[in-house]
């Protein structure tokens, strides 16, 4: 296991011109991904955003080699894993692991928190069985919980705690890489709030970076380093977490101003939105954002916009790019 | 007053064992055309609270203490046939996610159309055009394509839609919404609180709306009830709850809202 440097700033993980298609009933193609690129660096949030269908899971399950890209690679260490086959793909989950939206639907029901926490070790031979109780109690402390679990079964946890088993597991391997889907979507704010607050410890302390896939704008606003805009498989923005209010893709701002606020103040600036994500089977020429874009003109129905950067490390695939909402 | 709930308290009958309230001491009246908004974290109580209110609750669920009156109507000692006049018409009831309160091998058209013929005397062909007619009013595109479609074929922001046009086709005096929003993108969140702004502001309707969304509680409400452990602990004006929240749960529970522009978790 090699040691980490804390929060340094070196690429580790490159995702290059990623393009994913599906076959489709009646010989149609479904392209979920289209020449999605992005790094993402030891130590730091990368945040993928955007609404359903918009091919983010489908990026995480390639980014987790879970399936292969149609194009494009996916370099680890400059590796490219999506090449890997048998024993060596299998080795690079030691690198990268994940967590999901429903903890109670990634866990065995029959197995007690011990075994769950400690099931990655033993897949790769790194624990023996009477160490077992002990590595499972030191993976618990780590996430906040008492290390009696070990005895305990999912369904005796709460939603939050079930979670925190789940981030235990992905940390047994000590991976540089967690990719977490939607990781605390299904949690109450204060839950959320508390589960945050563990992944950022975890990541000073470990130097992880994690690839998180959100919905919610606001949270990735105050916890993402930077931030992946996508829609209908493209990417439309990235930009840096902090910066989020200076985006200036329509889309982007669109979704801003879709966020619900306790500042009654804000709720007022709300707008809406209009008509629905279209089909991936049929994406329109130009600009995938051309039928809801408020601001479109000639040229989005014509020609798509490359990702161009208009500041350092804000880019923006638009032909029309906004002036900032704030 | 419209609605009227007074030291109410919900119990569960459990097995061999006396009846142990879940929801206690729930106070809070509703006007007409007013919108209150019940937030709370998972397990304080307030999906019970407006089941209740619906004389739905789960098996072994009833009313056990204080009172709750509609329109000048005791719930608690209403009959059966008292709670179907009531349902559906003059208190109707949208879930998280409409769909799955649709029969998934009937075409929309054909639930709507038997939903209203099982409360008014119409016939088919009526029933149908009273239906599209709805449909075209929550902003659904094409509403005679949507009647010939299965729930499956919706998207969530569609079927959540026609979920409140069937939900208000009778003009309720009250509209429950459990979750309405809770398992929409943003963009479709923002959307169908258009929509609930429509039927409450627009149409008249009173509605109690349970969220733990508490931006769009706030957005949409004139007052706010914040439940915890099954007890309220606070309840007032929204704008009121908002900015000078008394409670120190929801100090706690508003300190825990992420908000962009907010102070973040990370450099």
């Amino acid at each position: 296991m090699s040691n980490k440097a804390h929060a340094t700033h070196d690429v580790i993980l490159r995702v290059e011109d990623v393009t994913k298609k599906f076959p489709a009933p009646g010989g149609q193609e479904l392209t979920a991904c289209s020449h999605v690129s992005f790094n993402v660096r030891a130590g730091e949030t990368v945040a993928i955003v955007g609404e359903s269908g918009c091919g983010k899971t489908t990026l995480l399950k390639t980014l987790m080699n879970i399936h292969p890209p149609t194009e494009g690679r996916i370099l680890f260490h400059g590796e490219d894993v999506t090449k890997l086959t048998g024993e060596e793909r299998r080795e690079n989950y030691r690198h990268i692991q994940m967590v999901f939206q429903d903890p109670t639907a990634a866990f065995d029901p029959k197995m007690r928190i011990r075994d769950i926490i400690c099931e990655p070790l033993e897949n790769f031979g790194e624990v023996r069985a009477d160490e077992k109780e002990e590595k499972a109690r030191a993976l618990l402390r780590q996430v906040e919980l008492p290390e009696d679990f070990t005895d305990r079964y999912p369904h005796n946890m709460s939603g939050g705690q079930r979670q925190r088993v789940a981030i235990a597991r992905a940390l047994a391997l000590s991976p540089e890489v967690i990719a977490c889907d939607e990781a605390t979507s299904a949690l109450d704010v204060s839950v959320q709030d508390r589960i945050i607050r563990l992944l950022v410890r975890l990541q000073e302390e470990k130097g992880i970076a994690y690839v998180f896939i959100c919905h919610d704008l606001a949270l990735v606003s105050l916890f993402a380093h930077r931030v992946v805009i996508m829609y209908l498989g493209h990417v439309m923005e990235r930009i840096a977490g902090a910066e989020l209010q200076q985006a200036c893709h329509p889309y982007t701002q669109a979704l801003l101003r879709s966020v619900f606020s306790t500042d009654m103040e804000k709720n007022q600036h709300i707008s809406v939105l209009p008509g629905e994500i279209p089909s991936p089977l049929d994406i329109p020429v130009g600009c995938p954002f051309q039928t809801r874009c408020p601001v479109a003109r000639d040229i989005c129905h014509r020609e798509s916009p490359g990702l161009r950067e208009i500041a350092p490390g804000h880019f923006v695939a638009c032909h029309e790019p906004q002036a900032p909402l704030a | 007053m419209l609605l009227d709930v007074s030291h109410l308290e919900i119990s569960y009958a459990q097995k061999g064992k006396e009846p142990k309230p879940t929801v206690h001491d729930v106070t809070f009246s509703l006007e007409k055309g007013e919108v209150l908004a019940i937030v709370g974290e998972s397990g304080s109580g307030k999906t019970t609270v407006i089941r209740a209110l619906l004389g739905c609750l789960p098996v072994g669920g009833q009313m056990t203490g204080g009172m709750a009156s509609f329109d000048g109507q005791d719930l608690r000692t209403l009959p059966e046939k008292g709670w179907q006049k009531l349902r559906g018409r003059d208190i109707s009831m949208i879930f998280q996610d409409s769909g799955s309160m649709m029969n998934p091998v009937q075409t929309i058209g054909h639930q709507y159309v038997e939903f209203l013929r099982t409360h008014e005397k119409m016939t088919k062909s009526e029933a149908r055009a009273m239906a599209v007619e709805k449909l075209a009013l929550m902003n659904l595109p094409s509403p005679e394509h949507i009647m010939d479609s299965y729930a499956f074929e919706l998207s969530g922001g569609m079927r959540q839609r026609v979920g409140i046009a069937m939900a208000i086709t009778f003009q309720p005096k009250l509209l429950l919404a459990d979750e309405p929003t809770s398992a929409l993108d943003v963009t479709t969140q923002a959307q169908i609180a258009g929509e609930l702004t429509y039927v409450t502001r627009g149409l008249g309707t009173a509605m109690i709306i349970v969220t733990h969304n508490i931006g769009l509680a706030a957005a949409l409400s004139d007052r706010i009830l914040v439940m915890a452990g099954g007890r309220v602990v606070e309840y007032g004006a929204s704008q009121e709850v908002m900015e000078h929240p008394q409670a120190d749960y929801t100090k706690s529970l508003l300190a825990s809202v992420p908000e962009i522009g907010g102070r973040r978790y990370v450099e």
